[in-house]
């Protein structure tokens, strides 16, 4: 399912965030989305599913315009194109597993006994099978963010938007976690779309890189050209200096 | 906000709060609308294992609170007016006093309010710190109608746990009533029920009935209308709870009072 912006414009009153973004991201690519704190990269991203509408521009996937659908039309997109967020939105008043199921239960036609067995399978499949029957705010962040990316999977997406998923995660659980994007891309031909600051994940698994900069994007290519760039604000991102041309 | 010229504060202060309320009743109304839409079994239909969830919560645990502050005003309803019944040797019409004010007014009317208080409050914070913490874009994203899913659900189970609420605090109510009279004013529990049967209609329970319902709906459209539309973090939460509670407390004695005007 590619997906193409086209000349994206954001803004949240007076602050322009996006200033005609243009972007595709191709079919069963590990796509990152890189660039310093507020510039916009997971404003971007929930464009792909309709949580924000751009001011102009349109957003494609498969060649479909969704930036225009209503919320009903969204609907089939959003089970197509699952989102993991940077805060994981858990819903608090249930369990880890109740959380996982109730995606099977809406959409699978489990019923209720059923998606919970099924929940704790997929649990199982990021090592959470343990916490099951804990509230998510009993868990740290890396463990939230493991079941999000359970129930995120529950669907069997085409398209996977993760939001920062490393941000907060210990090294080892970081690179399992870009293990089973890249294995998601690899075996399954899922579409990761990946917001990111983790220069390991990004150097790791990435296909392409776009970095946006400005409200546009800076740089888009290969890890290996991002490494090479000689772009002075590129350098200073990827070698992670505080003295540069940057603006943040 | 814009500051208006002398002499014209007052009118735009009026213009202002005209406004919001109008835009809260809009709301109110495209929420509802969205609602009928929620219910159709394409759109997603009641949600029964959220809806069961909803009704334990609102209802079952909520019985505690209101049988006993049922209990109490019942009985200091027989002590306020213990004076005047001995005065006037009507310890006849007691059991009738009592359950007709109960069941017409007294028991909706507090019921509804406690109910706001403890029900509809904690349904605005809750649903206000789900969309703070992106929640509710979580259940969007995952291709679920928070209408359909969060909503209706609560609506329903409010609804019905407001009527069953005022039939068990009615019930309690009477029975604090009763044990005040037998204490005070020696009244027997025969003279009591016959007091009562014989002047009471079945009418007079369900106007108490029907105003329950209504106050109900409108304490669950109104607490999840202000859950949703909070804007700015924990001070939003808090704002939006302060909001509903005093909208839906306003709101049922304007019910009341149509209510009472509308069922004699």
């Amino acid at each position: 399912m590619p997906i193409r912006f086209a000349n994206v414009h954001k803004s949240f009153g007076a602050k322009e965030v996006l200033r005609g973004v243009s972007l595709t991201i191709e079919d069963g690519e590990c796509f990152f989305i890189v660039g310093a704190s507020g510039v916009g990269k997971s404003v971007l991203i929930k464009h792909l599913v309709g949580l924000l509408r751009p001011d102009a521009g349109d957003v494609f996937l498969d060649e479909e315009e969704v930036s225009r659908l209503s919320e009903h039309a969204l609907r089939p997109i959003r089970k197509r194109c699952a989102m993991v967020f940077q805060s994981s939105t858990l819903f608090d008043s249930m369990t880890c597993a109740e959380n996982v199921a109730l995606p099977l239960r809406k959409h699978r036609g489990l019923g209720a006994a059923d998606a919970l067995v099924e929940a704790r399978r997929r649990l199982a499949g990021v090592r959470m099978e343990g916490f099951a029957d804990a509230l998510p705010a009993a868990l740290g962040d890396g463990l939230r963010k493991r079941v999000a990316i359970a129930r995120a999977l529950t669907l069997e997406p085409e398209v996977v938007l993760f939001d920062e998923p490393t941000t907060s995660l210990d090294p080892v659980s970081a690179r399992r976690t870009d293990q089973l994007i890249a294995r998601l891309c690899r075996d399954d031909g899922v579409t990761a779309v990946v917001v990111s600051h983790d220069l390991s994940s990004i150097f790791g698994i990435a296909d392409r890189i776009a970095m946006l900069y400005k409200g546009g994007v800076r740089f888009l290519g290969t890890p290996e050209e991002f490494r090479a760039c000689d772009d002075p604000v590129v350098r200073q991102f990827v070698r992670g200096e505080a003295e540069g041309p940057m603006e943040v | 906000m814009s500051t208006a010229e002398p002499g014209w504060a007052l009118p735009a202060i009026l213009g202002r709060r005209t406004l919001a309320l109008l835009s809260q009743l809009g709301g109110l109304a495209l929420l509802a609308r969205d609602l009928g839409r929620a219910a159709r079994p394409e759109a997603g239909g009641l949600d029964r294992v959220e809806l069961v969830r909803h009704l334990h919560r609102m209802g079952v645990r909520s019985v505690p609170v209101i049988a006993a502050t049922a209990a109490f005003t019942g009985g200091i309803m027989v002590l306020q007016a213990a004076p005047f019944v001995e005065q006037f040797g009507a310890k006849d019409f007691v059991g009738f006093f009592a359950t007709f004010v109960t069941f017409r007014e007294l028991g909706p009317l507090l019921i509804g309010l406690i109910f706001n208080g403890r029900v509809g409050a904690n349904n605005t914070a809750e649903l206000a710190t789900m969309v703070v913490t992106e929640q509710v874009d979580g259940l969007r994203a995952l291709a679920i109608d928070p209408v359909s899913y969060l909503v209706l659900p609560r609506v329903v189970a409010m609804t019905l746990t407001m009527v069953a609420l005022v039939l068990v605090g009615d019930a309690v109510a009477l029975l604090g009533a009763l044990g005040v009279a037998q204490v005070l004013l020696d009244v027997s529990l025969a003279q009591f029920l016959d007091s009562a049967l014989s002047r009471l209609e079945t009418w007079d329970l369900l106007v108490g009935l029907v105003k329950a319902l209504l106050f109900g709906l409108g304490i669950s459209l109104t607490s999840c209308f202000h859950g949703l539309r909070v804007r700015g973090g924990a001070p939003g939460v808090g704002r939006a709870v302060n909001a509903s509670v005093v909208a839906s407390a306003a709101g049922i004695f304007v019910a009341d009072y149509l209510s009472t005007f509308l069922l004699p």
